[in-house]
């Protein structure tokens, strides 16, 4: 769990982040979100102290980080970057395997957990461990950026926008990963990003920031519907708000039971978010849907209607 | 290829004798033409010696100087380390030699101190540009994962720098060893000696004589450099 109270940051006379407080609880996924220059990534680095705060007060399970001696306090704490970090003279194995051995774990062990971790992440361990950084792809590199920071098993992972040098498909497949990574792991995640839709995707809570102060925080649904200002709405995509929370919910949630009527050709999973089965009948031009489960058996049907909310024919 | 090199100069520095033919057609009427006050090989050995001497002081020197100044607590000296340093090397060696010489007496010292402050710059220079050429990326990681400040330089900032600091180092030495040579003017003898004498008697023999030696330990010594110096790292 971390927390920050009244945390503020000065750089001379300029505020970075003002007064913001902030609760991430354990397992929970955390979006810091906001335009370049609002003190996301300085509220991100204060929790490692790769930035000291100025004022207020930050916990780590209701321990001060100041109280921690600041190299043992970030062995604790994963840390991935846009640009990876990786040490350009070191094997992918070696980099990946750097906490633990500043840990001095037993070599056995080290070399147990690199390939765990690598195999975890898709890497393949003969072909990729004794690889030199500029020998691998963005997203690969990205891979052994995450590798490096689950190595000793952190509770906490920080993410400093670390897909957003990928390409759209690449940063998209990282997504996937690091959601089902996170279903299994259960890390406490702050992530930095302002790439909405990653947000959107990722996030358990979201926290928009403005000229480093916290302007809103909630569930990201909860800001779609409900966001307290223009610049939140403005942020959350605007007049595209509908389609981002089309994106957010399942077509499950409203589909009706199948009817007398023929089935639609067309098939949508459940599963699928309503945003594809909207996308579906803008390009098919129809205005229903046949619904069906993970093993393609129609189980319902959706109309246009219903798709926007609407009442039942 | 340094073999080669290394080869020659010992064929020359042992062999000199042999060429008194060759070096008669250059003075053919000076009495003597092979220079005889003293060995080639040890003023051979005297000049490498003062070389290394001067080098090993103007790496520690100049190696430490540049990671003082480029860890937090020594960040304010940055500008004034740099500008020492271009100064050492604008400051012309002869004169080092006059100013040292009443301080330091005649002989090898002044030569050294000489020697120092004209190869500081590249080691100093090179050293800078090596350090804060690493990717900040990799300086926020290497911190951002737990890095003491001396792990951070030790296993991340020296071995991505060690190209560009050895080539300085082997600038300043490749420079030393020439200018090693007018240390001979103020008493240290060495490959200057021939070439000092030469000039004085008017005997172009011997100053072909030390310039043929100084150049062949230069070129020797910087073959060496070149075999042994690692690649410069992929980034």
């Amino acid at each position: 769990m971390i927390e920050l109270f009244d945390v503020t940051k000065r750089f001379g006379d300029e505020i970075a982040v003002n007064d913001i407080s902030l609760r991430v609880e354990k397992g929970e996924l955390c979006a810091l979100v906001g335009t370049s220059g609002c003190g996301k990534s300085t509220t991100l680095r204060m929790i490692n102290r790769l930035i000291e705060h100025s004022e207020g007060e930050i916990h780590l399970d209701g321990q001060p980080v100041r109280t921690f001696n600041e190299q043992l306090l970030r062995r604790r704490i994963g840390y991935v970057i846009q640009s990876t970090g990786l040490f350009p003279h070191w094997t992918v194995a070696r980099n990946i395997g750097l906490v633990p051995r500043l840990l001095k774990w037993p070599r056995t062990r080290i070399r147990e957990r690199v390939a765990e971790l690598m195999g975890l992440l898709g890497l393949p361990p003969a072909e990729f461990a004794a690889k030199y950084p500029h020998q691998l792809s963005g997203g690969q590199a990205q891979r052994v950026g995450v590798a490096r920071a689950l190595a000793a098993d952190p509770e906490i992972l920080l993410m400093d926008e670390p897909f957003g040098a990928l390409d759209p498909i690449t940063r998209e497949s990282l997504q996937h990963e690091l959601r089902d990574l996170q279903a299994r792991l259960h890390k406490t995640i702050v992530f930095v990003t302002h790439d909405m839709d990653e947000a959107l995707a990722l996030a358990d809570r979201l926290v928009v920031m403005h000229r480093g102060r916290i302007v809103q925080q909630g569930r990201p649904i909860e800001l779609l519907r409900e966001p307290v200002d223009n610049f939140v709405a403005s942020l959350l995509g605007g007049v595209e708000r509908g389609l981002k929370e089309a994106g957010l919910t399942r077509v499950s949630e409203r589909m009706l039971p199948l009817g007398p009527r023929l089935l639609a050709r067309e098939r949508v999973a459940q599963t699928a978010p309503l945003r594809d089965a909207l996308s579906m009948m803008l390009w098919h031009r129809v205005d229903r849907l046949t619904v069906v489960d993970d093993d393609d058996i129609p189980i319902g049907e959706l109309s246009l209607r219903r798709l926007v909310g609407g009442r039942p024919e | 290829m340094p073999l080669l090199w290394l080869g020659l100069l010992l064929a020359a520095t042992l062999g000199m004798e042999q060429l008194e033919g060759v070096l008669r057609l250059i003075e053919p009427d000076s009495r003597e033409v092979i220079y005889r006050r003293d060995t080639f090989l040890a003023l051979l050995v005297q000049h490498v010696m003062v070389v290394l001497v001067a080098s090993l002081l103007a790496v520690a020197i100049g190696v430490g100087a540049a990671i003082a100044v480029t860890r937090p607590a020594g960040r304010d000296f940055r500008p004034l380390v740099g500008q020492l340093a271009s100064i050492g090397q604008t400051f012309p060696p002869v004169a080092v030699l006059a100013l040292a010489v009443p301080v330091l007496g005649f002989g090898t010292l002044p030569i050294i101190m000489a020697l120092l402050l004209y190869g500081l710059l590249p080691i100093v220079r090179n050293t800078l540009a090596g350090i804060e050429g690493i990717d900040p990326a990799v300086h926020e990681a290497a911190r951002g994962m737990g890095m003491t400040g001396v792990q951070v330089l030790r296993q991340v900032e020296l071995p991505l720098a060690a190209p560009v600091i050895l080539a300085g180092i082997r600038t300043s030495v490749t420079i030393n060893i020439a200018t090693a040579a007018i240390g001979a003017t103020v008493g240290a003898s060495n490959l200057g000696d021939p070439i000092i004498s030469g000039i004085v008697n008017g005997n172009t023999a011997y100053v072909v004589q030390g310039a043929v030696l100084i150049g062949l330990l230069a070129i020797s010594v910087d073959s060496l450099f070149e075999r042994f110096m690692p690649r410069l790292a992929p980034r």
